[in-house]
């Protein structure tokens, strides 16, 4: 996922950020290829249909019929072999919201979201201003930076996973040999003490992204702004309020928006350390919707149409506070 | 933007819904042509992290056949046991079961009238050479629908060089719960890291409950097959698991932990008793232990869990004559012999069984061997126990937490299994 979503993001957030003029509001510009001025004959009024057909086939087939699919499956009866026994209504989603372990799996994927990204875009945001200073062996560090992000997000979780063995990790003998603990711990062992790790793991593989997402914003910032604040005379704390921020409100809100529903949707990082146990005690709504797949696929998809509901009303929220669709409303 | 924020939003999605299992595959099973008729034969893998492969004790005895039956073709796929289930399940939603099955559980199958009985698919010497438990356990209903293929079953299992260390004598093993407490006690006292496996991870955590339920008289269903899973009985049983738990008897946190880890803690001496299974005796040949009865909760146990993996024939290809050879043909005595030693498991006839108490490499498996007879199963022909099981493997090792509350929901569960 951050891979491809990554390859869009220096551009979106570099031709945002060229458009931002100091005391407008920053938002990005309107399309080039508006609405063609006067009236054209039939085939050139449909105009940029023809062009745009593929990518709608390609929207029609990986998304739309999956979406369909999956509602439709969530209304039927599927038994354990496979088979379809026919229209169940809405029994699995009775099924679902009388499972005693949706309420915890719903506070903790609200707490895990909003605990991962709030993290991730705090220490991106110190880390993008680090790497933007001109400093001895910053090419290096801005390499190394990329490495969590290159590791596969299951490979390190795995790692992470026996790192914390309470018979093999090597935190426990870590923490023995410094005499902090005198019995190694199984720390994935119960929600408590996973939780945290889990959260810890997430921010340290959303970081890289994030980073340079916020350093491609800085990189826009013009020279004369800063120099413009200093001759004012305000402080670095001042500048960085007044000057910085605001012209990086777009990279930042694109870095916000692609993180929240990554980590809404991260599945590999749960799954690869606790798999959501013990019970389901550390599983989001995407992992439940895993589990629930052992045994029952109507009631996972009923889970799946559940959470398409959350990213919509996430997206449609976030649209809202950021006022990115204000112009056309 | 919008339009870009859009389709970001929907690639995030459409990789979700990659991860629900929207996917179908498509390979048909063939049918004859030019008078050869290929039935296709889906098993499991018994080998471990890649050695020993059951698809070479496949390959040998469906060329072995194909010689003798020159008009038969069998196309065989073998899946490891992470993926068999939902292969299988694919295979079914797609219409494209196979002839023949070798996996896990056969009841849901078997409730839908997908399957010929055993009987019209093995000859009687075949079906009547299963031993009488094995047999019935693979009857819905009245009629056997589940071939038994291979069994396993369940002994309590102690280190005697740890048990010396406390001060315990290994030829005394714990009879009863109180036996436990106290020697899991004075082991603990001996400084052995883990006296007590209880291993409630969610490989095998039905299996390890269900010992611990019987030993105290209760189990997932009554005599009458309704599930009783948060009965007193089982209440009690996990309560005692609870206070050794708490007392830090066992592994610290059993809902997380699986048994093929806790498996090697024992070999590598960390641990000091635990509910062992056959396929640990090649792992524990050098060491010192002992293979004795379970204990129970006031006395020796005398059921123990016994496990079974199944053969069933589908009907869909009405390819039953040929199924038929081929089955016999599997079925034979040298052939089951062979595949319960490679993978240290247990037999389903009575022909392997007395082939396997008179072979002398195969020593260590007559405790097994002994109490295979009287072992309970699982309610393997109630067609609602798949969807069950699974849950109860990831949610029963909370029940060493909270045992009500984590009961209570599984019970809730397995009601509404069969809705």
């Amino acid at each position: 996922m951050t891979g491809a979503t990554a390859k869009g993001i220096p551009a979106v957030s570099s031709r945002s950020t060229t458009d931002v003029r100091p005391g407008a509001p920053s938002r990005p510009p309107a399309p080039k290829a508006g609405r063609p001025a006067g009236r054209r004959s039939l085939f050139s009024r449909l105009g940029a249909l023809p062009w745009l057909a593929p990518a709608v086939v390609l929207i029609l087939g990986v998304v739309v019929w999956p979406v369909v699919e999956m509602v439709s499956t969530s209304l039927r009866r599927i038994d354990t072999t496979g088979t379809d026994h026919g229209p169940a209504g809405l029994v699995k989603y009775h099924k679902l919201f009388s499972d005693p372990r949706l309420p915890g799996v719903l506070t903790w994927t609200a707490v895990w979201t909003i605990a991962v990204v709030g993290l991730t875009m705090l220490i991106s945001l110190a880390l993008a201003q680090l790497f933007n200073q001109n400093f001895p062996g910053r090419r290096l560090t801005r390499w190394a930076l990329i490495a969590p992000w290159a590791a596969s997000v299951l490979m390190t979780a795995i790692g992470f996973r026996w790192m914390l063995d309470q018979v093999a990790g090597v935190f426990n003998r870590l923490l023995l040999d410094l005499g902090l603990i005198d019995h190694s711990r199984a720390w994935l062992g119960d929600a408590a003490h996973a939780r945290p790790w889990l959260v810890l793991v997430a921010v340290f593989v959303s970081l890289p992204f994030t980073t340079y997402t916020l350093l491609a914003g800085l990189q826009t910032v013009p020279g004369e702004v800063y120099e413009a604040a200093r001759v004012d005379g305000a402080t670095p704390w001042q500048t960085y309020r007044k000057v910085t921020l605001p012209l990086l409100r777009p990279a930042f809100l694109v870095g916000l928006v692609i993180n929240l529903i990554n980590v809404f949707n991260s599945f590999p990082v749960i799954w690869g350390m606790t798999q959501g146990g013990p019970n389901a005690d550390t599983a989001t709504t995407t992992v439940l919707m895993y589990m629930l797949r052992g045994y029952d696929v109507a009631e996972s998809a009923a889970m799946s149409v559940v959470n398409f509901a959350i990213v919509i009303l996430m997206v449609v929220v976030f649209l809202k506070v950021s006022r990115w669709n204000g112009e056309e409303s | 933007m919008k339009r870009r924020l859009l389709s970001l939003s929907a690639a995030t999605l459409a990789g979700a819904l990659a991860l629900s299992g929207c996917s179908k595959g498509s390979n048909s099973g063939s049918t004859s042509a030019d008078g050869v008729t290929t039935i296709k034969f889906v098993a499991a893998d018994y080998g471990s992290n890649g050695q020993n492969p059951t698809q070479a004790y496949w390959q040998g005895v469906i060329s072995a056949f194909e010689q003798q039956n020159p008009k038969i073709k069998v196309d065989l796929q073998v899946i490891n046991w992470n993926d068999i289930d939902t292969q299988v399940k694919t295979m079914v939603q797609n219409g494209n079961q196979p002839d023949i099955l070798q996996t896990g559980g056969y009841a849901d199958f078997a409730k839908n009238g997908q399957l010929y009985p055993a009987q019209d698919v093995l000859s009687a010497g075949t079906t009547g050479d299963f031993l009488p438990a094995m047999a019935h356990a693979g009857e819905q209903e009245g009629t056997q629908y589940g071939i038994p293929f291979i069994s396993s079953a369940r002994m309590f299992l102690i280190n005697n060089e740890l048990f010396k260390k406390a001060g315990l004598d290994p030829a005394n093993p714990p009879k009863t719960w109180a036996d436990i407490t106290a020697d899991a006690t004075a082991l603990k006292k001996a400084g052995v890291e883990i006296p007590l496996g209880v291993p409630l991870g969610k490989e095998e955590a039905q299996g390890e409950s269900f010992i611990w339920m019987l030993e105290n008289h209760g189990g997932y269903q009554d005599d009458k097959g309704k599930y009783v899973i948060n009965s007193q009985a089982n209440i009690d049983t996990f309560t005692q698991l609870k206070s050794w738990v708490d007392a830090g008897l066992t592994e610290q946190s059993p809902a997380s932990v699986n048994r093929t880890d806790l498996a090697k803690d024992f070999a590598s001496g960390k641990v000091g008793m635990l509910n062992g299974i056959p396929t640990q005796l090649n792992d524990v040949k050098n060491m010192d232990v002992t293979w004795t009865s379970m204990p129970g909760k006031d006395g020796a146990s005398k059921a123990t869990l016994g496990v079974a993996d199944w053969v069933m024939a589908f009907k869909k290809g009405g390819h039953k004559e040929q199924i038929k050879a081929f089955l016999d043909f599997a079925y034979s005595k040298d052939n089951t012999v062979k595949f319960d030693k490679e993978y240290s498991l247990l037999p389903v006839t009575q022909s392997a069984l007395t082939a396997l108490q008179a072979d002398p490499d195969q020593k260590a498996l007559t405790p097994f061997l002994q109490i295979l007879p009287t072992a309970v199963f699982y309610p393997l022909s109630d067609p609602t126990w798949p969807a069950v099981s699974a849950q109860v493997k990831t949610q029963i090792g909370s029940a060493a937490t909270d045992p009500k509350k984590t009961l209570d929901a599984l019970q809730q569960a397995a009601q509404q299994a069969g809705e």
